[in-house]
């Protein structure tokens, strides 16, 4: 049985309302329905969780933003579901990432019922399929306008200091940089951002001069360091970031953790329905 | 040959280790791996290594194919191809397959050759190179 969990977030009641309609008509059509709960001041996404547990439903399906799954998985606790995702936020890069475009696109998705094995990564009891970033990354860069970009590009290194799988340690002058276990864009080079190889990587972005920042302000902004000439690209499934303490990890502009910190990877722990545009 | 392991490495290395890099312990991949800063511990993958100018290594290496062009410090076991680029200055002994030494590399150390890949064939050639 479907479970899906309606969340309202920063979305205007109107527009909420309306979508919730839809959505509502086109469970019906593609024969998915199932329970619908919302999220209310009284009810969070992780009591509702809780229910559909207690319901032994079987799908748990997320509508809302990329907040509202990232709270899904969070309220997970280990429990075996297979998840769904419908976004009702126009901007939600989740839907990019798993290939299910709009509310439309989404139930389609649902329907086809494409499951993939997903790689989970777990920081300070935040639980994420996407990515962290730290220093000047892709979410600063997007936020900013052209100059102000390229101001943050020509910043001052920062001295970081992150040990990797228990094993060695590294220590360099980088700007900024990307945890990913999957991106919003595809690359040439299909085993970076693989969700689904039981591995994250680690992508620094080191001082560029002004005709590299330039050229590759793009490619930064959307996180493919490894096209960013002397990038440093580590595969691995625990990384430490130990120095500079402070120093703030985020998911999607929103922090989640301050250095030090420790990202670990759950190897093939999500079963995912995911649409056939995507990005992995 | 060489050429191809250049390509397959610039195009797919799954690990890369940026100029400004200092890496201390023990770096162990499934993938290639390219390393443009420095390392000081061991450096292990059953893919390709490629060690760029400019790039200082003291760590012992195995690996399935290598491309040197910075300085090695530290003994190398590669069980295919092992390219010195005009670039390389390597002090320590290697064992590898197949060698290829271009003008103006420096090795300083043992280098043992075997049909098996691993250095370690019965009528194994050695050769001994001190210097340029």
């Amino acid at each position: 049985m479907y479970y899906y969990i309606l969340d309202q977030g920063n979305i205007p009641i109107e527009k909420f309302e309306r979508l919730q309609t839809q959505l509502s008509g086109l469970l019906a059509e593609f024969k998915i329905g199932g329970e619908v709960a919302r999220v209310t001041p009284l009810r969070s996404v992780q009591d509702l969780v809780e229910i559909a547990s207690q319901r032994a439903c079987k799908t748990l399906v997320a509508c809302g933003s990329d907040d509202t799954f990232n709270l899904l998985l969070a309220a997970l606790k280990g429990r075996d579901f297979t998840l769904g995702f419908v976004p009702l936020d126009d901007q939600s890069f989740l839907s990019k990432i798993l290939g299910i475009g709009d509310l439309l696109g989404a139930v389609k998705t649902i329907a086809a019922r494409r499951i993939e094995r997903i790689d989970l990564c777990k920081i300070s009891g935040n639980y994420f399929i996407s990515s962290l970033e730290f220093g000047v990354m892709s979410q600063n860069i997007k936020s900013t306008g052209f100059w102000s970009g390229l101001k943050l590009l020509s910043s001052e290194p920062k001295s970081l200091k992150v040990r990797i799988d228990d094993s060695y340690t590294i220590d360099l002058e980088a700007l900024g940089g990307l945890a990913v276990n999957i991106r919003s864009t595809s690359s040439k080079n299909q085993k970076i951002a693989n969700p689904t190889d039981s591995n994250m990587d680690l992508l620094i972005l080191e001082p560029l001069n002004k005709m590299e920042i330039f050229r590759y302000k793009k490619d930064i902004a959307e996180g493919v360091l490894e096209n960013v000439p002397k990038s440093t690209i580590i595969k691995c499934k625990k990384i430490e970031f130990l120095e500079p303490r402070g120093l703030p990890l985020s998911m999607l502009g929103r922090i989640v953790a301050k250095f030090p910190a420790t990202v670990e990877i759950i190897p093939q722990r999500l079963r995912m329905i995911v649409g056939k545009n995507r990005t992995f | 040959m060489n050429s191809t392991l250049d390509d397959n490495l610039n195009a797919a290395a799954e690990t890369v280790v940026g100029p400004s890099v200092k890496i201390q312990g023990d770096l162990n991949s499934e993938g290639n791996i390219k390393i443009e800063g420095q390392v000081a511990g061991k450096v292990k993958t059953t893919q390709s290594v490629y060690v760029n100018e400019g790039a200082k290594i003291s760590a012992d290496i195995v690996a399935g194919n290598g491309v040197i062009g910075g300085e090695i410090l530290g003994n190398l076991k590669i069980s295919g191809h092992l390219v010195f680029q005009s670039t390389a200055k390597v002090t320590g002994d290697i064992t590898c397959q197949i060698l290829r030494v271009e003008d103006g590399a420096q090795f300083s150390g043992k280098c043992s050759m075997g049909s098996n890949g691993n250095g370690n064939g019965k009528k194994s050639p050695q050769a001994e190179v001190e210097g340029e």
